[in-house]
């Protein structure tokens, strides 16, 4: 495998090709505007929060594959999950992205994301959307979100 | 200076592909947000020429762009 298809897996090709939990979600109760002005990338996060858990979640927009493919495998991962255990997961991948040490453990599908480490100029594109849903989980969005 | 998108694929993956073949190319917005709307382009790939650039250059950047379209189309 080349650095290329290191960083274009399958899984992303595929989450790029077909995304999963793509659109609006009509009773969502925080809805995220997240971009990166620079480079036109742009997204919009549905989350529905309940019960201390992101009960649904959805996304649209347009963006590069690493950007979409992210955000896609994101919604997959965070649908169900608790509050907390959704800022873990952000920090998890945001080690991930970042390559500050080893590949955190756990990620299942998410290590997919890991040949970013190797582009430091795509690590916004693939955190773009984990930044909306740490804005959506914490309540921090009076702004748009933004990795630029 | 050739501004150019491909279906299916985003600038951005092109701009990193080719940049493999040692071609840098720009990408996005080109700081051009009005003229990309009024086109109705959420972003395009932009190669432009130097004194310096022969046809060797024009080869990598068709080697680069041929790589992904092997990568995203398969």
């Amino acid at each position: 495998m080349d650095e290329l298809q290191e960083l274009y897996r399958e899984v992303i090709l595929d989450h790029n090709r077909r995304p999963r939990n793509f659109g609006a979600l009509p009773d969502a109760n925080h809805v995220i505007e997240a971009v990166n002005p620079l480079c036109g990338d742009k997204l919009t996060l549905y989350v529905k929060v309940g019960n201390g858990r992101v009960e649904d979640i959805s996304f649209e927009g347009t963006g590069c594959a690493i950007s979409v493919a992210s955000s896609s495998l994101m919604t997959e991962r965070i649908k169900g999950q608790t509050l907390a255990a959704s800022l873990e997961l952000f920090d998890k991948v945001h080690g991930l992205l970042t390559g500050a040490g080893e590949p955190p453990e756990d990620l299942d599908k998410l290590a997919a994301l890991a040949g970013v480490r190797e582009y430091p100029t795509r690590v916004k594109c693939a955190s773009l959307a984990w930044h909306a849903l740490k804005a959506a989980v914490t309540g921090a969005h009076r702004e748009p979100v933004t990795t630029e | 200076m050739l501004s150019f998108v491909i279906d299916g694929i985003h600038a951005h993956d092109l701009g990193t592909i080719v940049d493999r073949e040692g071609v840098a190319i720009r990408t996005g917005h080109h700081c051009a947000m009005p003229v990309m709307e009024r086109f109705g382009v959420a972003a395009t790939a932009r190669a432009s020429f130097a004194l310096y650039n022969d046809r060797s250059d024009v080869d990598r950047l068709m080697s680069g762009l041929k790589r992904a379209l092997e990568l995203f189309r398969g």
